[in-house]
């Protein structure tokens, strides 16, 4: 691709990035505030939570960006700080568990892009490389549908015509706390 | 066979239309149009893009059992670079300009770069990466297993040169299309404004503005706390 050549993807980025970054802020607010648990269409229940590891989004070019890592950041007092001053989250590891398989990956907020992902452990059952292909397989699908029914679900309140009066003010309440 | 890979960073892609069914032959026989070929003996520095499998990293043979992966079917594709190995054209270019007892000209560099290339890039190898993704052909979905943009852009151009189909990457807007949610939701998707939340620890009560991402700022919508 030509340097100048206008790329729709970072365009989008650019444009809708932000939605990223509040989908992540509000699965902190979930996990918080209602357990970080999700039951989606099919009764399958997915638990997800923050881990060791967060970046808030700078608030403007002027100001910088923070990060946060190791032990529980999302105790700390700049964590709490950062929150009252109402940042975003841009990045963060995120735990993702359903029944007995548990993931683990650094979100992009931005780009809703997975880093340093860590799959289940291989089933028992594995005995060759073609077996173990076709549970690693079906486990990376697996984070992607949860990924994209935890974003469905956030954009179903996201985009609700009395989002702003309803579920946008008790997120603020919770960031100010 | 080795198995997929079990970590690291990964992309999302959809595809709208039609592509070849990966059970059938004709799917194999489009890699093998674009198969990976190499640049092991080139005289000149050279980038080669192609499909190999995770059986033949040569991209010399294409047989559907290659591409078995599960429930996805497991695309490789392998990219060469070789390149002039600069601190070699620092080295010549300091014994030149120290034989001469001055710096050489940009056309004499140049002469000197030319003469080296000629000389040495038949005998340097090329750096191999090799770069799996996962297709889910029901689900008219590729998992990319690389980050980086050169990875994504030369994955995407070879994606498309072989099947004339191209991949949108499943971004914030793109995920959000690819939910249903409704002509007053998607309305409603297309034009939402990032929120404004109140900054509580500033006495007057004010609002930060709100960043489309983490960089440009606007304003409007606000979270009525």
């Amino acid at each position: 691709m030509k340097p100048n050549t206008p790329n729709p993807a970072t365009e989008r980025i650019e444009t809708h990035g932000f939605l990223g970054e509040e989908f992540l802020t509000w699965l902190w607010y979930q996990w918080e505030q209602h357990g970080g648990e999700f039951t989606f269409a099919g009764g399958r229940v997915v638990g997800v939570a923050l881990d060791d590891f967060l970046i808030f989004a700078a608030p403007s070019d002027e100001e910088t960006e923070q990060t946060l890592r190791r032990g529980l950041p999302t105790r700390t007092a700049e964590a709490r700080t950062a929150l009252r001053q109402g940042r975003r989250l841009k990045k963060a590891r995120l735990l993702i568990a359903e029944g007995s398989r548990q993931w683990t990956a650094t979100l992009d907020a931005a780009s809703l892009t997975l880093a340093g992902v860590k799959l289940p452990e291989d089933a028992e059952e594995c005995e060759s490389d073609i077996d173990r292909t076709t549970d690693r397989a079906a486990n990376w699908l697996a984070l992607d549908e949860i990924l994209q029914a935890l974003y469905g679900r956030f954009l179903g309140e996201r985009l609700a015509p009395d989002y702003k009066a309803t579920k946008a003010a008790a997120q603020a309440k919770w960031m100010a706390s | 066979m080795a198995s997929i890979r079990k970590s690291g960073g990964v992309v999302a892609f959809h595809w709208q239309g039609k592509l070849l069914d990966p059970q059938d032959q004709a799917f194999a026989d489009a890699l093998a149009t674009r198969r990976f070929r190499t640049i092991e003996h080139a005289a000149s520095e050279e980038i080669s893009c192609g499909w190999v499998t995770a059986v033949d990293p040569t991209g010399n043979s294409f047989d559907l059992e290659d591409l078995d992966g599960g429930a996805g079917t497991w695309l490789r594709f392998r990219m060469d670079k070789k390149k002039l190995p600069t601190k070699w054209l620092q080295i010549h270019r300091d014994a030149a300009e120290k034989e001469r007892g001055k710096r050489l000209s940009a056309r004499e560099r140049r002469e000197l770069k030319d003469d080296l290339a000629d000389k040495l890039l038949p005998r340097v190898l090329p750096t191999i990466q090799l770069v799996d993704a996962l297709l889910f052909h029901d689900k008219k979905l590729v998992l990319l297993f690389a980050t980086s943009t050169g990875a994504r852009e030369a994955f995407t151009k070879l994606f498309f040169e072989t099947f004339t189909v191209p991949l949108d990457r499943a971004d914030p807007l793109q995920r959000g299309r690819l939910l249903g949610l409704g002509a007053d939701a998607e309305r409603a998707l297309e034009q939402a404004e990032p929120v404004r939340w109140p900054d509580s620890t500033r006495a007057d009560g004010a609002r930060r503005p709100a960043p489309r991402t983490s960089a440009a700022t606007t304003d409007d919508a606000e979270a009525d706390a």
